[in-house]
């Protein structure tokens, strides 16, 4: 049975790995086998001849999504968490990848650039770097994604719930906790209803 | 414009309302009786609440739905799952009335968890686990924290003997469970409000024809009739009240393990004596059962041969039929879910309620603390101010009843028609 993937999609600073690693734990207590595909992590290692030229950009996004396919085809579920500013690239990725959820840490430039975390956009505003997605590079914002995740307003664990949510929703994964199975299986025991 | 109130009473056949009617104990069912009709009504096979609640709220058969039971195991493995609302295939009643706009409130239905979105409310019921995770919109939860809600009793006491916490326990949940519903009755401005109760079903199981408990148990169907007569006084003239259950009950005589019974006649083989899931079926083996009646096998002949065998299957200590029939997939299933349907499903006569264990048992009939099994032509419905003109409806005859009392357009695909 194939997995899924969930791509989050969002400016730098908005939000994309918070929301990753909350959602993973969530998945993982669900007994869902599950990986995250860090655009950051992944470049290092699968990318780290390519630069943030256009062609470069999509050259990475394409072995992330070849990588994505390989485990979602095995029955993992997949967590991508890529700027991927192109709506080529994701709805490329839509077509590829099985029971694909695009998610969208939604952030205002201004809000992400007060953050800038990693100090990427000071970088970019001094001139240090010349590619930065929002300041140098476009963003094409998604037009119809699974999830919105308004970071401005949501936490990354209110996030990661309501991708949760919409997965249910889909049938990629079930309603239930480990704990909470358990405890429905005992009920249905008690029943008289489980055989 | 014309509003619909639907109380479900799980698993309350209709002999023992008329019966009870007769005998003075539900006065408020007795004075509503007669100002509606009141039928005896079909259930759905299996006959169990998930699969007979999915037929009602869809109006569609299990071929169509997908739900065959409260367990089930993913086709082409030995996985087993839990069906639940996000298995369910088709719009529900609830969904089709809020796309045409209507407001909707729904408490407790069985497999309407996790909660799908409506024009309204919904809180699930059966098989939902935390209230927090139960409703639509989330915020309701709140509320039902302020009330003391309760999803479900605990039938654990009941397994163990702890027979007045589980009335008390019973007890409270029927009051939260009514409390609920008056608030949002009131609050909301609603086109279509069901209620629920699952607990009528949960007594029966653990109290029916229990002599030790009768007091217990009279008082307790004697509060529903009471409620009954509040709700009745709460509900205007533009209301149709439609008071429902979706399958009999009768005493239990003997569990009947229908996996025992195919191992001893070599269908069978489990793998561990001591495991006990749907894995623990050797892959040999050439057929297996899921709770209540239902057989998958690997072959066509061997499926006749079971049938054939099965319907001539007796009580070893009465001598006593065990089964009243055994229907084959095509039979019952229509729809493109069909296919992930049992193979065979045997109908049992009352009192002897069919089980499946995967462990290796001792014997194939048994005792256990449950006493009360379901039924499936005894369930009922009763419609106020309105004449059901069709004798022996089912309950997939419900929903376009309902949409036809409501005005609404009925969807091609539902397999029933209005009994009005």
């Amino acid at each position: 049975m194939d997995g899924y993937v969930v791509w989050i999609t969002g400016l730098p600073g908005s939000g994309k790995t918070a929301l990753a690693r909350e959602l993973e734990p969530l998945l993982k207590e669900r007994g869902q086998r599950c990986e995250i595909l860090d655009g950051n992590e992944v470049r290092e290692l699968i990318s780290s001849e390519l630069g943030f030229t256009a062609e470069d950009r999509k050259l990475h996004n394409q072995r992330v999504i070849h990588i994505a396919k390989l485990l979602a085809r095995n029955g993992v579920g997949v967590i991508v968490s890529l700027i991927s500013p192109y709506r080529e690239t994701r709805a490329g990725a839509r077509k590829e990848l099985p029971n694909f959820v695009e998610v969208w840490t939604k952030c205002s430039l201004e809000v992400c650039e007060a953050r800038d975390k990693k100090g990427l956009y000071k970088k970019a505003r001094t001139g240090e770097i010349s590619d930065l997605t929002g300041i140098q590079h476009p963003y094409q914002e998604p037009q119809q994604p699974e999830v919105v995740v308004d970071t401005e307003k949501e936490s990354p664990l209110e996030g990661a719930k309501k991708v949760l949510k919409k997965l249910e929703k889909l049938g990629l994964i079930g309603a239930y906790s480990n704990s909470e199975e358990q405890a429905v299986k005992k009920r249905l025991e008690d029943l008289g209803y489980l055989g | 414009m014309a509003k619909v109130f639907v109380l479900g009473l799980d698993g309350v056949p209709h002999s023992f309302i008329e019966r009870s009617v007769e005998k003075g104990i539900l006065p408020h069912f007795r004075e509503l009786l007669g100002e509606g009709s009141f039928r005896r009504m079909y259930s759905v096979i299996p006959t169990v609440s998930s699969v007979a609640w999915s037929t009602y709220m869809t109006g569609k058969n299990p071929g169509k739905h997908g739900i065959y039971g409260f367990i089930d195991r993913q086709p082409g493995s030995y996985e087993m799952y839990i069906p639940l609302a996000t298995h369910m295939r088709g719009h529900t009643l609830w969904e089709i009335l809020s796309q045409e706009g209507k407001s909707v409130v729904v408490i407790n239905v069985p497999v309407t968890y996790p909660p799908r979105t409506v024009r309204g409310i919904l809180i699930s019921g059966f098989l939902a686990t935390k209230i927090d995770k139960a409703t639509y919109p989330k915020e309701v939860a709140a509320q039902l924290h302020r009330f003391g809600y309760r999803i479900d009793v605990d039938p654990w006491n009941a397994r163990q003997g702890k027979m007045d916490d589980f009335v008390a326990d019973l007890n409270t949940t029927l009051t939260k469970r009514f409390e609920t519903a008056f608030y949002y009755m009131e609050k909301e401005d609603w086109d279509f409000f069901q209620l629920h109760v699952m607990e009528t079903d949960r007594i029966n199981h653990f109290l029916w024809d229990v002599t030790d408990h009768q007091e217990a148990f009279l008082a307790y169907y004697t509060k529903i009739d009471a409620y009954l007569g509040e709700l009745r006084s709460k509900i205007d003239s533009d209301t149709t009240l439609i008071v429902l259950s979706d399958h009999g009950f009768c005493g239990i005589e003997s569990e009947i393990d229908l996996n025992f019974w195919l191992s001893v006649n070599d269908y069978l083989l489990f793998r561990n004596p001591e495991g006990d899931s749907l894995n623990n079926i050797d892959r040999k083996s050439r057929a297996y059962s899921l709770p209540p009646g239902r057989l998958y096998v690997n072959d066509q002949p061997t499926g006749e041969e079971i049938r054939d065998k099965l319907l001539s299957l007796t009580d070893p200590e009465t001598g006593r039929k065990i089964i009243k029939n055994v229907f084959r997939r095509e039979e019952l299933y229509e729809g493109e879910m069909a296919k992930i349907g049992p193979d065979l499903v045997a109908v049992p006569y009352d009192g002897f309620d069919l089980k499946a264990s995967f462990q290796q048992k001792r014997s194939m009939a048994g005792r256990t603390p449950i006493v009360g099994m379901h039924t499936y032509d005894d369930a009922f419905i009763y419609i106020r101010q309105k004449d059901i003109t069709r004798e022996g409806p089912g309950i997939v005859d419900v929903m376009p009843t309902i949409l036809a009392l409501m005005d609404v357009p009925t969807p091609l695909d539902l397999d029933g028609s209005s009994c009005i």
